[in-house]
């Protein structure tokens, strides 16, 4: 674990990125990481666009709004701006918007295009086929990229059971649209118009006449009109993909893979981190949210306490031991993913008010980038009496 | 009383954001009935080592696998499912091999909306219907079910509805049905919102509470406020808390333990205690079914300990 302090490494990529893609599991802070970096880069000077996929209102509101536009939407800084601020924009992605507008982009002609949009497999499945989500996260990614009025593009991905599920996302929604895999068991059947079948293989003849029988006669339809209607497209979408993948790949862009200090999330964190080593994707930082660090100490620990109630007393030292206890735990566990990846991780400590404004999020902007000062490592950190100056507590909103 | 009522059921599917600690209400559940003497089975979902290392155990696979007395848990892939299925259906050995083979049905399988979802619910109903030996007792007194995270594309308890629309007939219709009458039936199946102390679990949760009341039809049984930081001072003492910390009073209280950081960590609880409160109060306020809270574990992991403790208080609850 050499090299230069991951909030400089951070800081770098805020400053000269053209995308960040911010991952982990959900419930991490992964949102409120991702708009507090699209802060802390418009504040430096540049337009920066953060696209979320999170419906709550909080985020919302944290950044000045009584909603998330579906189109990108330039948000008033208000007293945080001063000469060198570039501008922040926002939106929420809309899946499902999304996807229409895939369509009517590579449909061939209007007629191709009213087929697919009314087709009643298309409209259930066009939100919820599996990785619909994380594959249109990353098409309207490659449109923003394209969009001159943003230096910066920070994507908040979906908050996806398995945090991986993001980046095999487009390989499997491309599998499933595959038609030339698929048409040669659909569309004879639909073509004839009937169930007679000549296909080509005895095992083809029997995934169809189970499809047939388990799926039924009208879903079937519905299916080879939406692979037929896909099929003009289907190019266009392999082509778009492909330029998904460049730009994931690209120096310019940068993954920072959020977790909690808890066990499964961290392990998240790392399994993701593997896979961008092996797809060969530009890995910025880790942050982990919600430390807790060590009780900090406001005066010297030498001499009696003031007289206190023994009651009171007695609470206090189990208050004390639990904090102590959890924020060793929580080291460890951070201490293994540092250790498994080779990677120093940032660590932002748990905040004492919720975020609920820009400000609030620029204080977080500030925990993560001003970087904590490294707290002693497990092995030295005991219940000791300490020698040397009390450090300050981390840093923290009071807002 | 609210898990006797709970436990009453047959089948019980738990449902939250993802880390909200589900897995352990369901081991602290699964564990709780097992010691009232049912046979019970802690299904989960594509999560190959939460329960399994909760309750101590290796890993369990797809077979259901017995981890204490009365208690087998068994991890479904959806995947496995499917290909079960198939195996099942197609009879034909050799068949069923070159289509479990075939790239067409692994790409579709893959990616196909809600099937993986309905091949999993297909597979707790065949277990909730699974009798055993010559008296047919059902082979399970008590299911646990730990659904998927909520929050994710079409979700899991929605999925038999929107597959009974799309494939109204044949079999998979049928079985939609099937499990829409089951989800439905309240002497046999219950649901348990788990959340925790914070924002976006709490959001989710009512959401979530939402959408199965309306779209689905099925009223929580009990809510699992998950984490809980419980009151350790008195409102007198919280105030001291704060005077103390305020007036910047040096000193030891104990060996190890400077004031400061006691009152710091105690500063900590209480903010953490009045958040508890006010996201209880909201649960409770949106979802008109029994709170639980479960008290917030400083533990490493889960241990057999920790389980003892929700045990205890899912049983006084």
């Amino acid at each position: 674990m050499s090299g230069p302090p991951p909030s400089e490494v951070l800081e770098a990529a805020v400053t000269d990125r053209r995308i960040l893609v911010v991952g982990g599991s959900g419930g991490v802070g992964k949102t409120t990481t991702a708009a507090a970096l699209a802060l802390r880069a418009a504040l430096s000077g540049r337009r920066v666009l953060v696209c979320t996929i999170d419906p709550s209102r909080r985020l919302a509101t944290s950044l000045g709004l009584a909603k998330l536009p579906g189109k990108p939407r330039e948000l008033d800084l208000g007293r945080l701006r001063t000469r060198r601020t570039g501008s922040l924009w926002a939106m929420m992605l809309d899946t499902k918007r999304t996807f229409d507008s895939l369509v009517e982009r590579y449909a061939g002609d209007e007629d191709a295009r009213r087929r697919i949009l009314q087709n009643t497999f298309y409209r259930q499945v066009s939100a919820a086929l599996a990785g619909s989500h994380e594959y249109m996260a990353m098409e309207k990614l490659l449109d923003l990229s394209q969009d001159d009025r943003f230096d910066l593009v920070v994507l908040d991905t979906p908050p996806t059971r398995h945090a991986l599920d993001f980046l095999e996302a487009p390989e499997r929604m491309l599998g499933f649209l595959d038609t030339s895999v698929l048409r040669w068991f659909l569309k004879p059947y639909f073509v004839a118009g009937r169930l007679t079948l000549k296909i080509a293989t005895r095992t083809g003849a029997m995934v169809f006449k189970l499809a047939d029988r388990y799926l039924g006669l009208q879903f079937l339809q519905d299916l080879s009109e939406f692979f037929l209607a896909f099929e003009g497209m289907y190019d266009g979408f392999k082509e778009r993909a492909g330029r998904v993948h460049a730009l994931l790949r690209d120096p310019s862009s940068g993954f920072v893979l959020v977790s909690s200090p808890a066990r499964p999330a961290l392990e998240e964190a790392l399994f993701f981190f593997r896979r961008l080593g092996e797809k060969e994707m530009p890995f910025v930082s880790f942050v982990v949210n919600r430390v807790h660090s060590e009780p900090a100490a406001s005066r010297g620990a030498f001499g009696p306490a003031p007289d206190l109630d023994p009651d009171f007393v007695a609470r206090l030292v189990e208050v004390h031991r639990d904090y102590h206890a959890l924020a060793r735990i929580e080291r460890r566990h951070v201490a293994r993913l540092e250790v498994d990846s080779g990677r120093t991780a940032i660590l932002v400590p748990e905040f004492e008010a919720d975020v609920h404004d820009l400000r609030g999020l620029r204080a977080v902007g500030d925990a993560i980038f001003n970087g904590e000062p490294r707290r002693p490592g497990p092995a030295e950190e005991t219940h000791a009496v300490r020698t040397g100056p009390v450090r300050k507590d981390a840093v923290r909103t009071t807002t | 009383m609210i898990v006797d009522r709970l436990l009453s059921h047959r089948l019980v599917f738990l449902s939250g954001k993802g880390g909200v600690g589900k897995s352990t209400v369901g081991a602290a559940l699964a564990v709780t009935a097992s010691r009232r003497g049912k046979r019970v089975l802690l299904v989960e979902v594509e999560a190959p080592i939460e329960a399994a290392r909760i309750l101590g155990k290796a890993p369990v696979g797809e077979r259901e696998t017995e981890v204490r007395p009365n208690l087998f848990t068994v991890n479904l892939s959806p995947q496995a499912v499917m290909d079960e299925y198939v195996r099942l259906t197609v009879k034909v050995d050799l068949l069923a091999r070159k289509i479990l083979q075939s790239p067409v049905y692994h790409r579709f399988f893959a990616a196909a909306p809600g099937l993986p979802e309905l091949m999993v619910l297909g597979k707790i109903m065949s277990l909730e219907e699974a009798k055993d030996g010559w008296s047919r007792r059902p082979r399970y007194d008590l299911i646990v079910v730990d659904a998927p995270a909520t929050g994710h594309g079409l979700a899991f308890l929605k999925v038999p509805f929107a597959a009974s629309q799309a494939i109204p007939v044949g079999p998979i219709g049928t079985n939609a049905r099937r499990m829409i009458a089951l989800l439905r039936d309240t002497r046999r199946t219950a649901l348990g919102i788990v959340a925790i102390p914070e924002e976006m679990a709490v959001v989710e949760a009512i959401e979530f509470h939402r959408m199965m009341t309306q779209d689905v039809g099925m009223k929580p049984a009990a809510v699992f406020l998950n984490a809980c930081h419980e009151a350790r001072f008195t409102s007198a003492q919280e105030t001291e808390v704060l005077r103390l910390a305020k007036a910047g009073r040096g000193g030891r209280l104990a060996r190890g333990v400077p004031l400061g950081e006691a009152l710091a960590a105690a500063r900590r609880h209480i903010r953490r205690r009045k958040l508890t409160r006010f996201y209880e109060a909201r649960l409770r306020k949106a979802i008109p079914a029994p709170t639980v809270p479960l008290p917030y574990l400083f533990r490493e992991a889960l241990d057999a300990d920790s389980l003892e403790t929700l045990a205890r208080r899912l049983e006084a609850s």
